[in-house]
């Protein structure tokens, strides 16, 4: 937030004794958010390289496979040469990407795409003028088919947009040309379409497929980063800062600091000016909040804060902040079972339908004496797990096992949601 | 972290199972236009086959979402229907047929090779399914040994190629996961990190409580304070911000060439007191001291002390109406003691609900932190008197 963000609040309501009411602290957690978002965004290329080599031997065993079936028809092609210049284009483009790939490291720039794209298109033309009089496009294309199942050797180096529409446009093209070279009577005969459309499957289908594949694996990578990142909140004390609360009372802090040097050198006129003395004002909320309030929140706070998964589904409320008393173990447990009750959805493949899903709501205490035995020095701490939108039976069965690591567990349904009392016992503060 | 392992195991899962789902539902798809073209197989072949494509289907939209065995099973034996349904002709199939089997068997239920590489059960089972299927994609073109071969070897290599898949995308899973653990590893370094420097910028209590001071001053465009005043608190509290931004730890405002108070565990207070006493007089309250100076306290406590002092100070300065507080320090061998008393305007307790918030926010709330405690007395008209105390430690 830079002091021109600053200027444009208005005067903090705050009294002497540095009591601020204000959202600041929820602007906090925003902009921790959206960074944490953009850093885990750079990171979604994550082993990604090896499925992309993955695909590129795929492409590499078609195209022997195809330039060995070109070769033993070769009497039968009206223009082998324009076959086989076909081939020796679509084989220079696919080996100069890979190569390209494998030293540029994660991404194709767009001029290498482009080239790479009309190399294809290059090859495409070459081969169907090679068997156009043949009439039977399906039956005797190689490079031209190739060049569509090409695109796969891509999957891991350009966006899956970019690839389908490439996909797509090969596919129109390709039906195009078999419609226009269909010998007369061919759409009464089963076995001349069943070739066109085989053929053209094995063009379009295996680069779709390996988009889909690629990104469920991003996505996988993504959820799991995003769940080992909040992980670290585990071993925080009971009461933390957040991640870049620390970033944030610095900057706080140089603010002030230059804001004062500015004072003491004259650089800045007194009495300040209301514009000036309304940065000061909103420089000394800040910090009061970061000060005072800081240290108020517990790693569960944060843990939900941060994570992109459990935020967007997770309600919490701890009003005595009791999370902080649980164990590591406790804690890994509730954290896995956040995750297992609101990340195992079935329908994670179609981001249009996530969100709306599934909702988990955390009630923790009040703890209320006198309920259950406890040992000595411990303390039984209630917890009360609801979920909505996870029907009992798709609940996943490492939920259980999550739950036990916390503590005594009873469990029952209603409507659709599902809800888990948990009997925490954890040390008591009063001991210690 | 056999938990981890075990999430990060069922998202390898849940992730070939979506890619069966895709791949085998594409190619099955392809194979029943091939099917159905007029003329590929006999009717009574088409009414057989048809639906066993549906259940084909829907077994590979189940496995897409569901671990049970059952659906791989279905969705295997629906698809060898399939080609029994043209193999049991007693016709050879017509080339349209012939594309048709092996489409959906090269890649249909090749497919299911992607789930079925998790386990010894699995894998015999793959194996299984592999064989069968050749066999009868071999069994309905025998007629010509040619193109049985030719049929034969498709199937086997989708099989291998599903199979390849499989193995490859398990085998990229556990790399990933171990550059996401080792991500995971740093960052938690990072958070500790984190968690330390904001302690120790919180910790410098004093030094805050300082510099909120004359912001907050600033905030009221410095009315009431002489320009000179302002401006030397102002240098002061920045060469303080500028020690604790290049790594030292001043805790107070501690005049030129004294030492940081943190520098020793203990500290006189004495020496801290002259600085608040002076820092009031900058901004128009002289603050007299009466008492004892020469106690020793943990600098954490006298953190506490001195900001609940500053505090009461402040108020004084804000709202009592005179330019004259006095100070009383006394202790004994468990508690040190500071009245803080002005002869102002004073206040009735029971209207100043929002300041007794902000007082026992930040007075009352750090003093009991370290084990201390604070009291306000007032009438209007009489003046007040605040009562701190905290434990010698």
């Amino acid at each position: 937030m830079s002091k021109t963000d600053t200027i444009t609040f208005s005067q903090p309501e705050e009294n002497t004794l540095g009591v601020v009411v204000g959202n600041a602290r929820r602007a906090v957690s925003t902009t921790a958010r959206r960074l944490g978002r953009a850093a885990s965004a750079h990171r979604a290329s994550l082993g990604t390289a090896f499925l992309g080599l993955g695909a590129a031997i795929i492409v590499g065993l078609r195209a022997v496979y195809g330039v060995i079936w070109f070769v033993g028809h070769w009497d039968a092609y009206p223009e082998p040469l324009a076959a086989l210049s076909a081939w020796i284009v679509l084989a220079t483009v696919l080996v100069a990407a890979i190569v390209m790939s494998r030293v540029s490291g994660d991404r194709l720039p767009d001029w290498m795409f482009g080239l790479f794209l009309a190399g294809l298109a290059t090859a495409f033309a070459l081969d169907i003028i090679a068997i156009w009089d043949l009439q039977d496009v399906g039956g005797h294309a190689t490079a031209a088919l190739t060049a569509g199942m090409a695109l796969l050797a891509l999957v891991a180096l350009r966006g899956a947009i970019e690839l389908l529409a490439a996909s797509g446009v090969l596919a129109i093209a390709l039906a195009a040309v078999m419609f226009f070279d269909a010998p007369v009577g061919a759409f009464e005969d089963s076995a001349w379409i069943a070739t066109q459309v085989t053929a053209l499957a094995g063009a379009v289908l295996p680069p779709v497929i390996g988009v889909v594949i690629v990104e469920s694996f991003r996505r996988m990578v993504q959820v799991e980063l995003d769940r080992v990142l909040v992980q670290s909140t585990v071993s925080a004390p009971r009461f933390a800062v957040g991640m870049l609360a620390s970033e944030e009372l610095a900057r706080l802090d140089l603010a002030a600091e230059e804001l004062l040097q500015a004072v003491a050198t004259k650089k800045t006129n007194l009495p300040l000016t209301p514009k000036n003395a309304s940065v000061a004002a909103q420089l000394a909320t800040e910090l009061r909040l970061h000060l005072i309030e800081g240290r108020r929140e517990t790693w569960l706070y944060h843990a939900v804060s941060e994570s992109e998964q459990l935020g967007k589904s997770v309600t919490l409320s701890d009003k005595s902040s009791l999370a902080g008393l649980l164990d590591p173990t406790q804690r890994d447990g509730l954290l896995s079972a956040a995750w297992l009750l609101v990340a195992d959805v079935p329908s994670a493949a179609n981001p249009r339908r996530r969100g709306t899903t599934r909702t988990v709501n955390i009630q923790i205490g009040p703890v209320t004496p006198g309920d259950a035995p406890v040992p000595d020095h411990k303390i039984a701490i209630p917890i009360t797990i609801t979920s909505t939108g996870v029907p009992r039976n798709r609940v996943d069965s490492g939920v259980w096992d999550a739950f036990s690591r916390i503590g005594r567990y009873s469990d029952s349904t209603q409507d659709a949601s599902l809800r888990v009392d948990i009997e925490c016992i954890v040390d008591n503060p009063a001991d210690q | 972290m056999t938990g981890r392992m075990d999430l990060i195991s069922k998202e390898r899962d849940r992730l070939l199972q979506r890619s069966a789902r895709v791949y085998g539902l594409s190619f099955t798809a392809v194979s029943a236009v091939c099917f159905g073209l007029p003329g590929s197989v006999p009717a009574n072949a088409l009414l057989v086959g048809l639906p066993l494509y549906v259940v084909l289907a829907g077994a590979l939209v189940a496995i897409g979402v569901s671990r049970m065995i059952w659906w791989p099973l279905l969705a295997l034996a629906s698809g060898l229907g399939i080609v029994l349904t043209v193999a049991l002709e007693p016709s050879p199939p017509t080339p349209a047929a012939s594309l048709a089997i092996v489409q959906v068997a090269a890649a249909g239920i090749a497919s299911l090779a992607l789930v079925l590489t998790t386990s010894l059960a699995r894998i015999a089972l793959l194996a299984l399914g592999a064989l069968l299927t050749v066999g009868a994609v071999v069994l309905a073109e025998l007629a010509e040994p040619a193109s049985a071969l030719r049929a034969g070897g498709t199937v086997i290599v989708g099989w291998a190629l599903a199979t390849l898949i499989a193995v490859w995308i398990s085998a990229g899973v556990p790399q990933v996961a171990k550059r996401i653990a080792s991500i995971g590893r740093a960052h938690r370094a990072e958070r500790q990190a984190s968690e330390l420097e904001a302690q120790r910028r919180q910790g410098a209590r004093l030094l805050h409580d300082t510099v909120l001071a004359t912001l907050t001053l600033l905030a009221h465009s410095g009315v009431g304070v002489k320009p000179e005043a302002l401006r030397q608190q102002a240098a002061d509290d920045a060469q303080l911000l500028r020690q604790l931004r290049l790594g030292q730890s001043p805790a107070g405002p501690a005049e030129a060439g004294a030492a940081p108070a943190t520098a020793v565990d203990d500290t006189v207070l004495g020496t801290t007191l002259e600085s608040v006493k002076q820092r009031f007089g900058r901004m128009g309250l002289k603050v007299s001291w009466h008492g004892t100076g020469q106690v020793l306290l943990p600098s954490d406590v006298l953190d506490a002390f001195l900001l609940a002092l500053a505090e009461c100070l402040e108020n004084v300065r804000r709202h009592s109406g005179v330019t004259e507080a006095h100070v009383t320090i006394t202790d004994d061998a468990t508690t040190v003691r500071a009245l803080v008393t002005d002869a102002g305007v004073g206040f009735d307790i029971d209207d100043i609900d929002d300041a007794k918030l902000g007082f026992a926010e930040s007075v009352v709330g750090r003093l009991r932190e370290v084990g201390g405690n604070a009291r306000l007395f007032s009438a209007p008209g009489s003046g007040t008197t605040v009562a701190l105390e905290v434990p010698r430690g």
